[in-house]
């Protein structure tokens, strides 16, 4: 049984993900985590193996404050560098169309692995551009509570007791659609080459082709000398 | 069991802070000085090392001019307690004879104690990082002897004794003070919020004493313990439990049609 697509580095490949996008994708991957496991040891009752493995609830909360520290570092870092890029997403996800709904409608079985049709998709499929809006808003949720909570004495009391309900709702929304993405982005035999794009930085040309067709013929194809 | 309460009778109260001070030798805490307000009262509220304070309140009458109110103002030690079910590591317990106490030792300064409690009255303490309050001074009381304000109140103002004896003895100076110049004089602390296990005599209606009229948890703190905690994060396992499905059946549905897989699909 195969987990992840072999790599492939003697086929024609084309850029996905640059240096920045990756660095941060990675990098907030992992702060998220770490304030997800850190935070789930208070969120659920009678996790206290969860907070033992980080010494006990103290220890605990000392994890989660680093990294947030870490998540907001490296959110900061991503805008600001990669100020075009997130402009370029941006745009992207405001293209969407007919093709993202037929998508997003088709998406649940291919899910589980039907074979299904698609139209051509743009960068980001309608499913990718969902989870473009959903988790990141969710992560600056979680942020802006999060220093709220973490400093409740220079906020008025009842934006603290908002901020208590808003960290959990976000926090569950965000790893809902973190839980699907991280497995899509993975293990799914649909996605194939998808992780590359992300680990490596560049996708087979045909899975491009394939997978993201309006994208490879404006990026690398026909389209791109036309423009 | 019974309970066990103060009753603090605010007609009585010389505002001498005596309790303020005999709390503070007690519990070994160290002075905490606030600027100065242009109020007798001496900190704004209870803080990291005070677990108890005399408010002063002032009021105007029309009659009688400016009036200060004194109100002696700690952890309510209530029946029915939300910091209790707030605490995300069960640092705080409830005594059989009714004292809300807390284990230091366990307590990791999250402040949600302070924000569900309907009188923020948990405060953080930054050398320890925890946030502490009032006892009622079970240590003492366990031992057979009185809490350490009730102890020292010369004018006894504080009493300490049986709830219930304590409630029959609050109804007779209600009485007596409605009788004599006090109409709104009211017991404070038998029925709200449940009850509250520190019982209080008031001249006038609580409002004046700086005191909720109708203490209640705020409704953000009820929607987040009674309905996002027990029942949202199970959307979580849901998700987890789809894509290990999918897992299972996306290879099973491409083993039909190999081909499929190569590189992946649209
Ligand atoms: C800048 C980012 C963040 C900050 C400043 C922050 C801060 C906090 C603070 C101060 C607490 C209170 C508990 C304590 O004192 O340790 C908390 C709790 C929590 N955090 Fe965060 N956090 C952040 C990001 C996250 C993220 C990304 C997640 C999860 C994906 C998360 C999940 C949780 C959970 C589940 C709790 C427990 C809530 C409860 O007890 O119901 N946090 N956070
Ligand atoms: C182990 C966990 C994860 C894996 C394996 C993973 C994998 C990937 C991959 C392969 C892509 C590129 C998809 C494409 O080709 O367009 C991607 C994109 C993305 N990832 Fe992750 N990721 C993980 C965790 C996270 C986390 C924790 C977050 C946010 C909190 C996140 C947010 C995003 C976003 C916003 C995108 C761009 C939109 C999209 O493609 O859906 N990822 N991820
Ligand atoms: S007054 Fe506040 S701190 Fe005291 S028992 Fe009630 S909820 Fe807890
Ligand atoms: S501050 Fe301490 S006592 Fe209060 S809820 Fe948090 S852990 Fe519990």
């Amino acid at each position: 049984m195969q987990w992840i697509p072999e790599y492939k580095a003697d086929v024609p490949r084309v850029e996905r993900f640059n240096f920045l996008a990756r660095f941060s994708h990675w990098g907030h991957t992992v702060t998220f985590l770490l304030c997800l496991f850190t935070g789930l040891a208070l969120f659920l009752s009678d996790a206290g193996w969860l907070a033992a493995i980080f010494g006990g609830y103290a220890g605990a909360g000392l994890v989660h404050r680093i990294a947030a520290v870490g998540l907001t570092i490296i959110l900061a870092i991503g805008m600001v560098a990669g100020f075009k890029g997130i402009i370029a997403w941006f745009q992207d996800i405001l293209r969407f169309g007919v093709n993202d709904i037929m998508f997003i409608v088709k998406f649940p079985l291919e899910f589980f692995g039907f074979p299904v049709k698609v139209p051509p998709q743009t960068r980001f499929n309608g499913g990718e551009k969902g989870n473009s809006m959903v988790t990141p808003t969710m992560v600056i949720l979680l942020v802006l509570s999060g220093y709220i909570m973490w400093f409740p004495a220079i906020f008025p009391g009842g934006l603290v007791r908002v901020a208590y309900w808003t960290h959990d709702i976000a926090m569950v929304l965000g790893t809902v659609m973190v839980s699907m993405h991280a497995y899509l982005g993975s293990f799914h035999p649909g996605s194939g080459e998808s992780f590359w794009g992300m680990w490596k930085g560049t996708v087979r040309a045909d899975w491009a082709k394939h997978h993201h067709a309006i994208w490879y013929e404006e990026t690398y194809g026909d389209k791109k000398d036309a423009e | 069991m019974l309970k066990m309460t103060n009753l603090y009778d605010v007609s009585k109260c010389t505002a001498c802070r005596g309790c303020q001070v005999a709390c503070k030798d007690w519990n070994q805490l160290p002075a905490v000085i606030e600027p100065f307000t242009g109020n007798y009262q001496t900190h704004e509220t209870t803080n990291g090392d005070t677990y108890t304070i005399v408010k002063f309140i002032e009021q105007i009458d029309d009659v009688k001019g400016i009036q200060w109110n004194f109100l002696k103002f700690q952890c309510m030690h209530c029946f029915d307690p939300e910091c209790m079910k707030v605490c995300p590591t069960d640092c705080i317990k409830q005594t059989e004879w009714g004292a809300v106490i807390k284990d230091y030792d366990k307590c990791i300064g999250c402040h949600y104690c302070t924000y569900a409690c309907p009188f923020e009255i948990p405060q953080y303490r930054k050398r320890q990082d925890i946030t502490t309050k009032c006892t009622l001074c079970y240590e003492r009381v366990e031992e057979g002897l009185t809490p350490a304000c009730a102890r020292t109140c010369p004018t006894g103002a504080l009493q300490f004794g049986e709830r219930e004896e304590l409630l029959i003895q609050a109804r007779e100076r209600v009485k007596f003070l409605k009788a004599n110049g006090f109409p709104n004089a009211t017991i404070y602390g038998e029925k709200e919020l449940g009850g509250l296990n520190k019982l209080y005599v008031l001249t006038d209606t609580p409002d004046k004493f700086d005191l909720p009229v109708d203490p209640k948890v705020s409704g953000n703190i009820g929607f987040w313990q009674n309905w996002v905690q027990p029942y949202f994060g199970w959307l979580i396992p849901v998700t987890l439990g789809a894509s290990a499905l999918s897992f299972v059946t996306s290879r099973l549905l491409a083993n039909k049609a190999p081909a499929h897989t190569e590189g992946g699909h649209e």
